[in-house]
């Protein structure tokens, strides 16, 4: 019951950011956006034909009024039409969605676990030539530009110029009913997966690492060295377990975004038809209604972060108040 | 054998005495005493400076001026008179890799001073009046910033300013300055209860003054620090944001030269992604070394 209402409570604290995020863009991205007017009207145009498309666009209201619609589909789960596919924005974002998560979800696990793991190896082996070599290592990860990554990654494996192992572009991994193929599946998704992890380890591990090094050097952990705790007991149970506040910070916020902005670069580059490509194939376009609805669900999805990271605080240390 | 570690343990001594401090023992002092022992830190300055030399040539024109010049040696690979060969329509690569450092330091330089700047005015404003409304709103506008996918602001930013040339280095301002405004926000709350700030208020100084001449010189540290962070990540999104037709417009950089390369690289002529590549890859890699060993020295905190 508690839960209940403290997680009402966090979803209403949530209204503004939503409000926040959702004026910001409206008013840069659709009031000051771009004009589909033109695009959509045939040869010469009559002034009647104008004000029609005018109409049905929305331009010829208020500023306000356009706003609150955008509020009310954002309540509905309602953004009308696509602007330039002639399809419902609900049912492209149901039928992409999938093929989204399907995509990052390997990457992003392992990107993370194997993170924890290295950082975990490294605080424990602080100082010594493999904590070194591992930091080394993180700090390469780092300066390497995604987008190199993604184009070497494609070259290397994908190409005739190297292993040619895997497929170059493309997503064809669903039979005709809709169900995965695992074979075409992993086909497809490694690629990108390797590519996501490469640039996530870098970043991870070095995080990962200051927190639990920080941990490390506290002094219930120099007692439970005394005491003669195996390295598995002292690494899991006294500096992990510790530690996961930071690391689920970390990994929940980052969900949001990964969503959005880390598939937006491997989907447009690899051709998977996932939110990635939709989000990058409007912006090109200028399709204003998918844009709003992109904005606005991932608006709601932090919001959503938010209360379930609280929500996990808790578990992993009893003594944080939900309030 | 123990001799030198005899030997060792007294120079360290001797360095550390009092008298290499001697300028009043400043965090300045001990943070350029530390940084001259950090090898990788050295070497990344040296690095950095050495591009800055690049961009700096460009600037002047002594070099990179001659980037869109096409000839008629097409898709070469490196010989003398193209070092790094040229391009699909014969432009030297090396001469294009030259020009772009000047546009990646722009890039870097702006946004890098702007979005600290920002960030330390609103971190301090915050932190002073953290709990009031004041605060409350500062936090807001930065929560909502932070929600709102990278990519899709760029491209907002972009609409509203109808192509404007700016328009990336805006967005990237109006959104990197929220990582320096939580971490000054948080320094400013610690030195707010401080005596030396209870000192000025009982005298009468001004919050305006107390804020920016008696708190916020004591953050300079970490804005330091904030501003290669924020050089690094603006060089850094340059080249994807160009990559995705969003960035640079005008002229060459690292990103468009990417872009373009990727149709050299169907064809199997790699020299164009290679130099940007790698070009991208030394000033970022060294920008980081320089920026860890600038956090190890300032930060007398830190465990590493």
């Amino acid at each position: 019951m508690d839960i209940l209402k403290f997680a009402l409570r966090k979803l209403l604290g949530g209204i503004p950011l939503i409000i926040g995020v959702t004026f910001i863009s409206f008013l840069l991205m659709v009031y000051y956006g771009p004009d589909l007017t033109w695009e959509k009207l045939g040869k010469n145009p009559t002034a009647q034909d104008i004000q029609e498309i005018r109409h049905e666009l929305g331009y010829d209201q208020s500023f306000s009024k356009r706003y609150a619609l955008y509020l009310k589909q954002l309540v509905t789960f309602d953004f009308g039409n696509s602007q330039v596919i002639d399809k419902k924005v609900s049912t492209i974002l149901k039928e992409t969605m999938p093929v989204s998560l399907h995509l990052i979800i390997p990457g992003f696990i392992l990107g993370n676990v194997i993170a924890i793991a290295l950082a975990l190896f490294a605080a424990y082996h602080r100082g010594s030539w493999l904590d070194k070599l591992i930091m080394t290592g993180s700090v390469i990860g780092m300066s390497i530009s995604f987008l190199i990554v993604i184009i070497a990654f494609q070259v290397f494996f994908c190409s005739s110029f190297g292993l040619d192992m895997f497929p170059v572009r493309g997503w064809e991994v669903y039979d005709a009913s809709g169900a995965i193929i695992w074979s075409q599946y992993i086909n497809y998704v490694t690629v990108p997966t390797l590519a996501t992890v490469f640039v996530a380890l870098g970043y991870n591990t070095r995080f990962y690492r200051a927190v639990l090094v920080e941990e490390m050097t506290k002094d219930h952990v120099r007692t439970a060295k005394a005491f003669g705790h195996t390295p598995t007991s002292l690494l899991f149970k006294s500096v992990l377990k510790n530690a996961m506040v930071p690391i689920t910070t970390r990994v929940m916020f980052s969900i949001p975004l990964v969503v959005v902005s880390g598939s937006l670069l491997i989907e447009s580059y690899f051709g998977i038809p996932g939110v990635g490509k939709v989000t990058y194939d409007a912006i090109i376009a200028g399709d204003q209604n998918i844009l709003k609805a992109i904005v606005g669900l991932t608006a709601i999805l932090f919001v959503l972060v938010l209360l379930l990271t609280d929500i996990l605080y808790r578990v992993f240390d009893p003594r944080v108040e939900l309030k | 054998m123990s001799n030198n570690v005899a030997n060792e343990i007294k120079q360290d001594l001797t360095n550390f005495s009092p008298e290499n401090f001697s300028k009043g023992d400043s965090l300045w002092n001990k943070a350029w005493y530390k940084f001259k022992r950090d090898a990788m830190g050295k070497t990344g300055a040296t690095i950095v400076f050495i591009y800055l030399i690049i961009a700096i040539g460009v600037w002047f024109s002594f070099w990179g001026g001659t980037w869109s010049d096409t000839s008629d040696d097409l898709w070469v690979g490196p010989s003398l008179q193209h070092w790094f060969g040229t391009n699909v329509i014969g432009q030297d690569v090396l001469t294009r890799v030259i020009y772009s450092t000047k546009v990646a330091f722009e890039v870097g330089f702006i946004v890098a001073v702007l979005s600290t700047v920002l960030g330390a005015v609103l971190g301090a404003l915050s932190g002073y009046y953290s709990g009031t409304w004041i605060d409350s709103l500062i936090l807001w506008m930065m929560g909502v910033l932070d929600s709102i996918p990278f990519y899709l602001f760029v491209a907002a930013v972009a609409f509203a300013l109808k192509g404007n040339a700016f328009a990336m280095h805006i967005a990237m301002i109006s959104t990197f300055w929220t990582g320096t405004s939580r971490v000054i926000r948080g320094e400013v709350i610690k030195l707010k209860s401080q005596e030396f700030v209870e000192a000025a208020r009982s005298i009468g100084v001004t919050e305006n003054k107390i804020i920016f001449k008696h708190i916020m010189p004591n953050t300079s540290h970490i804005l330091l620090v904030q501003s290669t962070i924020a050089f690094v990540a603006a060089i850094k999104s340059e080249v994807i944001l160009s990559f995705l037709g969003l960035g640079v417009k005008d002229g060459v950089s690292w990103g468009l030269m990417i872009s373009e390369s990727t149709q050299d690289l169907l064809a199997g002529h790699f020299n164009n992604f290679a130099s940007s590549s790698i070009f991208l890859f030394i000033l970022v890699i060294a920008f980081n070394m320089f920026s860890d060993a600038m956090q190890d020295a300032l930060d007398p905190k830190k465990v590493s």
